[in-house]
């Protein structure tokens, strides 16, 4: 496989007065797929369509194994896109669509024929490479499309959300195949998406985006569990705010203790703890000598876990999730003790 | 908005280009109808002369009001259908812009012998009939007009809310509908009146009398006035629509697609 | 509230209209008002004409008009109209695709909104009007070709006049590139961006592009657009008339002067058949036009 890594260095870039990307700095290696994953203008499809050459940075430069292409005009950079929709050319057929890379590069018929046909089998299409993009629906639109941007075996593959489109199953199943295609054939990627779930189930790496930089880059596991700061934190997965005090070098949260997280931007006096739905605890208070200190609101089902909200003596209000099967025991109403699960918490300001 | 740099320049080359070509014309004409070849300068003789000329009022007041009524005319018959076909009519589409096309490739002459012979008694004593003509005219016109007009905007969700909060379907046609696609409707009217003041075939074959007939016959006696009327009136059209340009904001072509 | 799609059930549960008919029947309505218009003031008086084209003046069904439809003049006529409508269409196709092209690609809202009413208003500006701007700009005494002059360009010193073919094929394009402007306009507009972006990281040149992608999937609707001012270049009546006077033989200045009696009074059915003529011809434009419009629908969807 060609694929090499793929760098990103200083790249600004700013529209009339908006900064939509701010000295950007990002190191692909080899075969990686790095998503970038961020909220709706913070830059993640202004660095992606620079990197495809669609658009010129106020300064900065791009890499491709190590060469600067910075100046390289998008047809000479090597990269498949895969845009969210509508990107097939509907005067073509899926097979010729799959070629085009290959007959804008010069192949010989024969080549380009068998090469659209295999692709088309890599995506699970053999059989409609004389379809018309009109003849077919938006999921298998969108693999054509991917199979398009892999024919001609490119350096980098780039996703702009292609998925965001699509209806849920057909969403979730394209994600598995685009990620197993991926591996297979060891191109390295970029991934663009403001779905988290998404980003997360795919990605060897994510850059979580802010305003332009990028506020975190790193495996979705420690994404999840060592978010770097706040933004972080409060983006990635569901955060639960609860108010919590510190007592010497105790964090007292609903009356559990814990410890502050070193990287808290508060460190005494009162804040607000940054705890994750399964590290939230609930004990029902049926032949148990404790004392409730919340009540249950509402309960909903997500097929292998359910949610379990809570409103606490203050008011705040608490989720917690666990196995549904676990779940049936409390009941809206029902009057509970929540504690959290000892470890070092985030602490942040009220 | 117009830039010199290296992409917009071929648009503004382009822009440049049209603009002399539709002006050169008409700017000519002006200045032919300035001309006063008995005192050998220029001046506005030419005009003077048919602003007291004795009908001029009289009937410049029927050309506008023919123009008036047919574009009320078609507003009323295009702006439902076409509200209709873009919510949930479409498979109808190519019927509708098939006929709606019809009137542009068929002769003119033919349609003004068939209304003669085919509503004679209509025809003969009602001036109004005109109007309806020019309407028939106008449609391929303002049909596309509107057609491309209310794509623009994200009808079928517009519509629904408006519904879903208690509107009426007048309430939602007047107060909703046509305050978003202002432009495309003024855009129509402009067009109405274009045609009815230029409309002569009909006209003419029908026997009556308009501003552009009367006019014509005015020019047997003196073409330089007649000049210098149609100058004055096409130049009038493109002050107003200009004006009228400037403070109307543009149907924003949403980029929201109906898809969601 | 019911839109088309959903069906109205009486009381007891049943559909009241049959799902299909049911639709056909609420279309029915929903045109109604269009269509009856039409009916009235445009089909009828078609009919009307195309009824009489086979009456003799006597009032009996014959095909003698239409006889003469294929002899001397009128078939001259008929080539001429055809010519002229072809070149006018060819000349102003171009032009006014390029320039719709300009505007729909690059030009902003409100610029597109601006051209799109005054091409509306030149495209219906016709008639003694238009003729009267040509004649005194580009006519013997005009002020342009004395502009021309200033500059060096005698054009009627080079035999150059506004009363020939080619003086109303200059005179046709003025409402016809504005025309070609509309129709086409759309067209680029669903030109989607992705597409362009999509081969040009697939390695693709602005030309490649162009080859490949652009012009086979404008060039359905170019083609339709040129049949479009092709029969609306054949039909036109005012401003030829307005212009020559019976110089160039055309047949709506046949028709028209059939009609005026300025032949022979009891000649009317014939024009009537002329009429009919020529509608067939823009009828026969008009066939193409459907068909390929069809096609490059399903493209854009």
């Amino acid at each position: 496989m060609s694929s090499t890594t793929l760098s990103l260095k200083a790249v600004s870039r700013r529209f009339k007065d908006t900064i939509a990307l701010d000295s950007l700095d990002l190191d692909v290696a080899q075969g990686e797929l790095v998503s970038l994953l961020g909220p709706s203008g913070c830059g993640k499809t202004t660095a992606l369509r620079i990197i495809a050459g669609l658009d010129q940075p106020n300064s900065g430069q791009v890499f491709v194994g190590g060469e600067n292409i910075s100046h390289l005009p998008p047809n000479k950079r090597n990269m498949g896109m895969v845009f969210q929709s509508y990107s097939l050319f509907p005067n073509l057929t899926a097979a010729e669509n799959v070629a085009f890379g290959l007959t804008m590069r010069g192949e010989p018929k024969r080549l380009r024929v068998q090469r659209s046909q295999e692709l088309l089998e890599l995506v699970g299409l053999p059989k409609h490479s004389k379809r018309y993009p009109h003849q077919l629906s938006g999921g298998q639109q969108q693999r054509v499309a991917l199979a398009r941007a892999l024919a001609f075996e490119p350096d980098v593959l780039l996703l702009d959300e292609p998925l965001s489109a699509l209806d849920a199953q057909v969403r979730a199943n394209l994600r598995d195949e685009i990620r197993a295609l991926q591996i297979k054939t060891g191109t390295t990627t970029i991934f663009v998406t403001h779905d988290q779930e998404e980003a997360m189930a795919m990605s060897d790496r994510v850059a979580v985006m802010n305003q332009g930089k990028i506020s975190q880059i790193a495996k979705p596991d420690d994404l999840y569990h060592r978010p770097a700061n706040q933004f972080v934190a409060g983006f990635v997965g569901q955060m639960n705010r609860i108010p919590a005090r510190v007592n010497g070098t105790e964090l007292l949260i609903a009356q559990s203790t814990a410890t502050v997280h070193p990287l808290s931007e508060v460190n005494s006096g009162e804040g607000l703890a940054l705890v994750r739905p399964e590290n939230v605890v609930i004990q029902s208070l049926k032949g148990q000598q404790v004392e409730g200190n919340a009540v249950v609101i509402s309960r909903a089902f997500l097929g292998p876990i359910s949610k379990i909200v809570m409103r606490l003596e203050d008011g705040s209000e608490v989720s917690s999730v666990m196995t549904s099967a676990q779940s049936t025991e409390f009941l809206s109403g029902d009057s509970v003790r929540v504690s959290v699960t000892p470890g070092e918490y985030l602490l942040v300001e009220a | 908005m117009k830039l010199f740099s290296r992409r917009q320049l071929p648009l503004t080359l382009g822009l440049v280009l049209a603009t002399i070509f539709v002006v050169l014309p008409l700017g000519s004409a002006a200045e032919f109808s300035l001309r006063e070849p008995l005192k050998n300068t220029h001046g506005f003789d030419n005009y003077t002369w048919f602003f007291v000329a004795p009908d001029f009022a009289k009937y410049l007041g029927i050309s506008f009001g023919l123009a008036l009524t047919s574009a009320l005319i078609l507003l009323v018959l295009l702006v439902p259908t076409v509200v209709w076909l873009n919510l949930g009519g479409s498979k109808y589409r190519g019927f509708v812009e098939f006929v709606s096309l019809l009137p542009l490739v068929i002769p003119v002459v033919a349609l003004a012998i068939g209304a003669q012979t085919a509503l004679p008694d209509f025809a003969q004593t009602n001036e109004v009939i005109l109007a309806f003509m020019y309407a028939v005219l106008a449609v391929p016109y303002a049909y596309r007009t509107m057609d491309t007009g209310l794509r623009s905007i994200p009808l079928k969700t517009i519509v629904e809310a408006s519904r879903g909060l208690g509107a009426t379907w007048f309430h939602v046609l007047f107060k909703v509908i046509i305050p978003v696609i202002r432009s495309t409707v003024l855009s129509a009217l402009f067009m109405t009146l274009a045609l009815s003041l230029g409309e002569f075939t009909i006209t003419s074959l029908l026997h009556w009398d308009t501003f552009t007939t009367w006019v014509t016959t005015m020019s047997q006696s003196n073409i330089l006035g007649a000049i210098a009327l149609s100058v004055f009136s096409l130049v009038s059209v493109f002050v107003l629509l200009l004006v009228i340009s400037v403070f109307i904001r543009p149907t924003k072509s949403m980029v929201i697609s109906e898809e969601n | 509230m019911s839109t088309p799609e959903v069906v109205s059930l009486d009381r007891k549960g049943a559909p009241i209209w049959g799902t299909l008919i049911g639709q056909f029947l609420k279309a029915l309505l929903a045109l109604a008002p269009l269509l009856v218009f039409m009916s009235i003031f445009f089909f009828a008086p078609l009919w009307a004409v195309v009824l009489d084209s086979f009456k003799s003046n006597e009032g009996n069904f014959t095909f003698a008009n239409y006889a003469d439809v294929f002899k001397e003049p009128i078939i001259t006529a008929m080539r001429t109209s055809f010519g002229l409508a072809m070149v006018s269409a060819l000349v102003s196709a171009v032009p006014g695709a390029v320039l719709a092209f300009l505007i729909e690609s690059r030009g902003s809202d409100r610029l597109r909104q601006v051209v799109a009413s005054i091409s509306g208003v030149l495209a219906n500006t016709g008639g003694v009007p238009l003729a009267f701007m040509f004649i005194a700009s580009l006519g013997a005494e005009g002020a342009a070709t004395g502009l021309l002059k200033a500059f060096g360009l005698d054009i009627y010193g080079a035999g150059f006049s506004l009363f020939t073919f080619w003086g109303l094929v200059l005179v046709y394009t003025y409402f016809q590139i504005p025309m070609m402007v509309i129709v086409f306009s759309p067209a680029i507009h669903g030109l989607r961006r992705e597409w362009n972006e999509a081969a040009r990281t697939l390695g693709a040149t602005g030309r490649q592009f162009w080859a490949n992608v652009g012009i086979p999937l404008l060039f359905p609707s170019f083609l339709s657009a040129f049949l479009l001012l092709f029969a609306s270049a054949f039909s036109a009546y005012a401003t030829a008339r307005a212009m020559t006077n019976g110089t160039i033989a055309l047949v709506p200045l046949m028709i028209g002067n059939l009609l005026d009696g300025n032949v022979i009074f009891d000649e009317v059915n014939l024009a009537k058949a002329l009429a009919v003529a020529m509608i067939f011809v823009t009828l026969l434009a008009m066939v193409p036009y459907i068909v390929i419009q069809r096609r490059a629908q399903r493209w854009q969807r």
